[in-house]
């Protein structure tokens, strides 16, 4: 029981520190006083001001349409072409397994120069259409390896079944393949999204005239963070923490409803 | 070629045949012009270990591959190139392949919603399914939760339901355990003849095939070995390879001295078989149930008792008669050690070409 | 239509928008203005930027070890066969993973700097203030908290997902609680180590964010160079040899790590 007991305090004590700093913020984000030096009793005025702040509001709406659109058309390109390396033969199929496998390896720093360099090749002005173009270039690889696995553990004889049944392979695809492959797709959306929205590296060197979130903070805290910044993450963090417990509960309550081993598998 | 005498029921239409199938995988030869046809209302067993070229037969036929060369025809029309969800044909597949995003209705369902059947055709007609597989009441179970016998019932019920001219089975009871193996041979046996349908079943066991099937075809490395009734393979197997591999047996090498004269084991025996030339080397198949034990000084063999097994309705007795042990089933044994007479009447000797020797049929 | 012909579009996106960038790089790496030559890559042997790669590796590798140190515990305990509540416990870990990077290694500085909770908590219990932000230290606790859920959850979903009917087959054949760990738990665990390792050492020696953030710019880290040959110093050939060489770096250290790893492939050869 005592060995349980140091177990539950340990666990507590690194979420203490993986907590403690997001904590502050929030606690900050409710201060009167300008500067983090002093208390200046609560106030919700910094929430206030970031509504009415348009670099962060603009940046804001970069981030989520960069992530939506990138994750749209990862989701396309990176399902289409898990289906195809599914059905190739092995010597192709391991070259575009090797490719796809190129860019989670190469570090970020030399993607966002190597993409940048092109760019500027390419002389292509350096904005919201080249940072989208970059993270739908690091974003197909989650969701190929994501839908991947899914399909290499269905039953192979699956389509086959559809069209012995009548199916043509288009409405095999639709009504056999894509509900097999449909956890898969949304792993590796969500997944795409998540790399999107937190991306800094890559979209710094690939946007000069167009700030994410992450390179406008980043621009910040090299001058002075203004306190609108608490309160922003304040937010953010609150709608992770939602978004994640509605995910959790649907998930437990699919998990009672359903008879044990249904689901995946 | 075809040594077979339509069982009752069965009209000598050809309902499918291959003519000249050949199936090349890369470098390896899978099928090699092969010829065969069913007839409606027929149980043909496709029988062979495993790489014998069974499977690839009845995915041709399914239309799930193409052949190298060669025809297949059904009711005698071409449809060698036609995809497989054009063809009036519907298979069981070896591990189901039961979709695991639907549940047993839709399942067994969708064959029918593809084609559009209104739905209360739909209902119906599932239902008299269930009641066939003896599914009722399982409808809306997800097939995972379902155990491997009741998949097996989906499998057949969402092929069946489609009221296809012929049902492909690949292998469908592999892999499911001996008890409800034996059961399912007897419910498929019964359910092709309640429904007339033709059954088109592959299979690497022996003894299922000769459970269930009107027409055997035994095959290896791609070839036909040999097409009959399970009573004809069984009894007079072409060669040793189909001896061998339908029930137990003795296969000796001999010598076929003239008509119905053969020497093996350094002695000459009466049988019944002609036709095989002069001196020609042979195979013989002695099944072990038709070797009787009788007193050393009686038989026309003789040997020492190696071995002993007790197998429940006989005894399995391995005995030396010099010339390579012989497999013996009796109802009476002897003791390990015993020297013992052995004797065959000449009907149940055995003469086969020799394999590789026999020139493709 | 062939299937295979699906991955075709994709196949050209790669192509334009990854692998003709590498070879820009490639490029840019072996030239300078146009005529090939190694100087690029001679330059990096001078002691000054040896220097800095050596710390980086260094800092890398000292993040890393500490991430094991302390993150190996917490993946154990997480899967641990009387965890009650374990999924929440796992959530409660993946969150804060979820907060945008650069607001996590801010919030660091607020705690850190010279006015920060921190050194006033010091004051207050008497200490003093120390100098927290700008240092080796700072940049070390900086690296080691982002990246400590990278090394949790790969040990944790492999110590999850292992059959428990080992260790209790291992308990049977009269092995105590500290045997099982060390000769079944352990090795077991082995290539969740591996993964955890290469997820956390890569990012580590290739950052350059939050060595900017907490140490300030004091540091050089090998990050920090390359950004400097493109961005400051316009230096692309310089930069790409440096490029080349850090990709080189992670790949070698992939491979050794694939070599260590048990499970590669051959799957579960652990004995």
């Amino acid at each position: 029981m005592a060995w349980r007991r140091l177990r539950m305090t340990y666990l507590g004590i690194v979420l203490a520190f993986l907590y403690a700093p997001i904590i502050v913020l929030i606690v900050y984000s409710f201060n009167a006083a300008e500067t983090r030096a002093v208390w200046g009793g609560w106030s919700l005025k910094w929430y206030a001001e970031l509504f009415h702040n348009k670099s962060i509001m603009d940046a804001l709406s970069v981030t989520v349409s960069v992530a939506a659109l990138a994750t749209l058309a990862s989701l396309a390109l990176g399902t289409l072409a898990a289906i195809g390396m599914h059905s190739m033969r092995g010597g192709l199929s391991q070259v575009f397994v090797q490719v796809t496998n190129l860019p989670m390896m190469t570090p970020d720093i030399v993607t966002g120069i190597s993409l940048m360099v092109l760019f500027i090749f390419a002389k292509a002005p350096r904005g919201y259409g080249t940072m989208l173009l970059a993270h739908i270039t690091f974003d197909v690889p989650y969701v190929i390896f994501s839908v991947l696995p899914r399909l290499r553990r269905m039953n192979k004889h699956m389509y086959e079944a559809a069209l012995d049944l009548g199916a043509t392979p288009s409405t095999a695809m639709r009504r056999v393949i894509m509900p097999e492959i449909m956890p898969g797709m949304v792993t590796g959306a969500l997944l795409a999204f998540t790399m999107s929205l937190d991306d800094f590296v890559i979209s710094y060197f690939t946007s000069v005239r167009t700030a994410n979130l992450s390179v406008l903070i980043y621009s910040m805290t090299r001058r002075k963070v203004p306190p609108t910044v608490n309160a922003l993450s304040a937010i953010m963090f609150v709608t992770v923490l939602t978004l994640l417990l509605i995910q959790n509960l649907r998930e437990a309550r699919a998990g009672k409803s359903k008879p044990k081993g249904a689901g995946s598998q | 070629m075809q040594d077979k005498s339509p069982p009752s029921g069965i009209d000598d239409y050809h309902l499918i045949e291959l003519v000249d199938v050949t199936k090349v995988f890369d470098t390896t030869v899978a099928l090699s012009r092969m010829n065969l046809y069913v007839r409606r209302r027929e149980f043909v067993t496709l029988l062979g270990p495993s790489g014998c070229g069974k499977s690839t037969t009845l995915r041709i036929i399914g239309g799930f591959e193409q052949p190298t060369d060669g025809k297949v025809l059904f009711e005698g029309e071409d449809i060698t190139r036609l995809p497989p969800y054009k063809r009036r044909v519907n298979t069981v597949f070896q591990r189901y392949a039961l979709f695991p995003h639907l549940n047993v209705f839709d399942n067994i369902a969708f064959g029918l919603t593809i084609a559009k059947v209104h739905r209360p055709e739909i209902t119906r007609r599932v239902g008299a399914m269930l009641d066939l597989v003896g599914l009722r009441g399982m409808e809306r179970r997800s097939v995972d939760a379902l155990s491997g016998g009741q998949q097996q019932r989906v499998a057949i019920a969402r092929a069946l339901v489609n009221e296809p001219e012929v049902l492909l089975l690949d292998e469908p009871l592999g892999a499911l355990d001996l008890r409800l193996r034996k059961d399912m041979q007897l419910e498929l046996k019964k359910m092709q003849q309640r429904l007339g349908i033709t059954f088109l079943y592959v299979t690497h066991d022996q003894e299922e095939a000769l459970t269930m099937s009107d027409t055997i075809v035994v095959m290896r490395e791609g070839r036909i070995q040999q097409i009959g009734t399970p009573k004809r393979i069984y009894d007079e197997p072409k060669n040793a390879f189909v001896a061998a591999f339908i029930g137990e047996s003795n296969i000796l090498d001999a010598v076929m001295i003239r008509d119905e004269r053969v020497r093996f084991c350094e002695r000459e025996f009466i049988c019944v078989d002609r036709g095989f030339g002069q001196n020609k080397r042979v195979d013989v198949v002695l099944r072990p149930e038709d070797l009787t034990l009788v007193p050393a000084e009686q038989g026309m063999l003789s040997g020492v008792v190696m071995s002993v097994l007790f197998k429940g309705v006989h005894y399995e007795m391995m005995i030396d008669c010099g010339c390579g042990a012989l497999k013996v089933h009796s109802t009476s044994m002897a003791p390990e050690g015993e020297r013992v007479g052995l004797s065959v009447v000449p009907f149940n000797i055995h003469i086969m070409e020799k394999v590789g020797e026999a020139c493709p049929a | 239509m062939k299937r295979s012909s699906f991955a075709a579009p994709y196949g050209l996106w790669m192509l334009v928008f990854t692998i003709v960038p590498i070879f820009i790089i490639v490029y840019y790496a072996f030239t300078i203005n146009g005529a090939v030559t190694l100087d690029n890559f001679r330059m990096f042997l001078e002691p000054e930027f040896v220097g800095i790669l050596t710390f980086s590796l260094w800092l890398a590798f000292l993040c890393t070890l500490l991430c094991l140190l302390f993150g190996y515990p917490c993946a154990l305990f997480l899967a641990g066969r009387d965890m009650r509540r374990a999924t929440l416990f796992v959530v409660l870990f993946v969150i804060p993973m979820w907060m945008n990077f650069l607001l996590r290694t801010y919030a660091w500085m607020t705690l850190l700097e010279d006015t920060g909770l921190i050194n006033r908590f010091l004051e207050w219990i008497g200490i003093g203030r120390k100098r927290l932000m700008y240092t080796e230290n700072a940049v070390l606790f900086g690296l080691v908290y982002n990246f400590l859920p990278f090394m949790i959850f790969p040990i944790y979903s492999v110590l999850v997902r292992s059959d428990r009917n080992l260790e209790e087959a291992a308990q049977d054949l009269g092995a105590n609680a500290w045997l099982v760990f060390l000769r079944v738990t352990l090795p077991l665990s082995l290539p969740g180590v591996v993964s955890g390792v290469s997820m956390v050492f890569m990012p580590a020696v290739t950052t350059f964010v939050v060595p900017r953030l907490l140490g300030g710019g004091s540091f050089m880290m090998f990050g920090d160079l390359i950004e400097n040959q493109f961005l400051t110093t316009g230096d692309w050939n310089f930069g790409s040899a440096l490029s080349l060489i850090m990709m080189g770096l992670i790949f070698i250290s992939l491979g050794i790590l694939h070599r260590f790893n048990p499970d590669a492939e051959s799957n579960g050869a652990v004995w």
